[in-house]
């Protein structure tokens, strides 16, 4: 931001940066073979939604041709508000082969007819759903308990990838109402997937999503 | 309709005022160092006093004042809303996270503070956590985070610079007016009381008029953000439905933060616009409304 931008208060959202979300459709196989960490078959794409007439018709235009490229491969869509006022879109594959390349397909398809119409500079983040089974509970320990999720979250702002890990209340169910996160967790993968995924460097810019739908 | 490239237009005519502003701030100063220059004596030791006031006013004054009015950080776990808000709002401004806090206090109102993007506060006070729906709450604290892009606070600071020399000027004559027993340097000192009171009556309105131009960029910078200038028409309208029938005490503690307040916290309303630090509600409502309509392709 230039000095004139200061001085006059100038503000423009800035629009996405260029696009690394492919990375995980590479990273994941290693996140699978090497440490457990197994794609759970679904991704979404939060944005804001404008509730004018124009963006409203450019997200059915988009929803129609991601059903249809994702009825080759299985892929399911479906639209979801949350609380806080952001839509998420969420990709589903088939329950029997989770396919993360197909998902960062469709993914992409979303920002990118999002972003052809002018809207780039709404969408937030990518959001793709791990299982984590590393860890006691997991296939590693004794007894077959659940395995947590990990989310793997693209901001679409900075083009970087960082892992979201939210906290269990002590061996419960996950939870978010606490909104508790297990930063250490998320420091591990990080340093697990090492170079494979471009991952955001600033600690304080892993910003938490709350009420991810998946 | 064609793909466009941004969904706001421009603001030109708000930028132009707002540089014709601080250029004629500019002007005045430039004369007023110029006087002190020409008559020489003294002038030296209240720079260097005012420039001391200034540092201390940079570094300390957001931790004064939340000290002073009991303001006090929240984490996640006690105001998940709150944080979830500010955290995407964050991502969508590519901003690193501020520091939050609340202030226990019935008045709706909000406020940032901080010289830099990376020691920021932004503070919401409970009663415009309980009055104030998700996406009105989104709108002020957009507002608020665009006071901090645009970095308000430090160019409010310094623009107020010679303002507050001009201040302290007039105090140290009161107080040692006549001291000099000289004649020639007397009447130096008169000259230079006299140009510090125009500055500083110059000054004053030009800095009124620079806050309001900047609440307006604020009011836009948080529309542009959240792509949804009618929150932030409804939360303004629904804050300042109640900011008048607010004890008086509050409001006494609450009036030296005014500047960075979203509604000025003022029981009375001012007789003159001129004087005052935020646009009239009607204005900052009319061009929420422009907003509105170029964001609806109807502008």
């Amino acid at each position: 931001m230039g000095l004139r931008d200061i001085l006059t208060g100038r503000r423009s959202v800035k629009g996405p940066a260029p696009d690394k979300l492919f990375a995980i459709s590479t990273a994941y196989v290693t996140l699978e073979t090497e440490h457990q960490i197994m794609p759970s078959g679904t991704a979404a794409i939060v944005f804001q939604a404008l509730a004018t007439s124009d963006f409203e018709s450019t997200l059915k235009d988009m929803e129609g041709v991601v059903t249809a490229t994702g009825g080759d491969t299985g892929t399911t869509v479906s639209t979801q508000d949350d609380s806080y006022g952001y839509r998420w879109m969420i990709l589903r594959s088939p329950a029997d082969k989770p396919c993360v390349e197909d998902l960062a397909v469709g993914i992409n398809a979303v920002s990118g007819s999002i972003e052809t119409a002018g809207y780039g500079d709404r969408l937030l983040c990518a959001v793709f759903a791990f299982d984590d089974r590393s860890g006691p509970g997991g296939a590693a320990g004794s007894a077959p308990g659940r395995a947590s999720r990990v989310y793997f979250i693209y901001n679409y702002k900075r083009g970087f990838w960082y892992p979201f890990v939210p906290a269990r209340a002590d061996g419960g169910a996950q939870t978010d109402s606490e909104q508790a996160r297990s930063t250490e967790r998320e420091l591990q993968i990080k340093a697990q997937i090492g170079s494979e995924l471009p991952i955001e460097p600033e600690l304080e810019r892993w910003f938490p999503l709350w009420g991810i739908p998946i | 309709m064609a793909a466009r490239r941004t969904s706001f237009g421009k603001d030109t005519g708000l930028q132009a005022r707002m540089l014709l502003t601080m250029f004629l701030l500019g002007l005045v100063y430039a004369a007023f160092v110029g006087v002190l220059f020409a008559v020489g004596a003294g002038a030296g030791v209240i720079i260097v006093v005012a420039v001391v006031l200034l540092l201390l006013q940079l570094f300390t004054s957001d931790k004064l004042a939340m000290a002073t009015m009991g303001v006090k950080e929240v984490s996640p776990a006690q105001e998940p809303e709150l944080h979830g808000i500010i955290e995407r709002l964050c991502v969508q401004a590519d901003l690193p996270k501020p520091r939050v806090c609340v202030m226990e206090t019935p008045m709706p109102n909000a406020f940032a503070m901080g010289r830099s993007q990376k020691s920021t506060t932004v503070c919401a006070t409970r009663g415009i956590l309980d009055m104030l729906s998700p996406p009105e709450l989104e709108g002020v604290m957009a507002h608020e985070l665009t006071h901090v892009i645009n970095r308000d606070v430090m160019v409010m600071t310094l623009a107020s610079f010679f303002a507050t020399l001009a201040s302290l000027i007039l105090q140290f004559s009161f107080f040692f007016g006549g001291g000099f027993g000289n004649r020639e340097e007397e009447s130096d000192l008169e000259i230079v009381v006299l140009v510090s009171v125009i500055v500083y009556a110059v000054s004053f309105l030009l800095l009124r008029a620079l806050s309001r131009y900047r609440e307006f960029a604020a009011d836009r910078g948080s529309a542009v953000l959240t792509g949804r200038p009618s929150a932030l028409a409804s939360a303004l309208l629904k804050i300042s439905g109640t900011i008048e029938r607010v004890p008086a005490q509050d409001l006494r503690t609450a009036e030296g933060l005014s500047a960075f307040f979203i509604v000025p916290a003022r029981a009375k309303k001012s007789l003159l616009n001129l004087f005052a630090d935020h646009p009239p509600l009607e204005q900052r409502l009319a061009a929420l409304q422009r907003l509105e309509a170029q964001l609806q392709g109807t502008a």
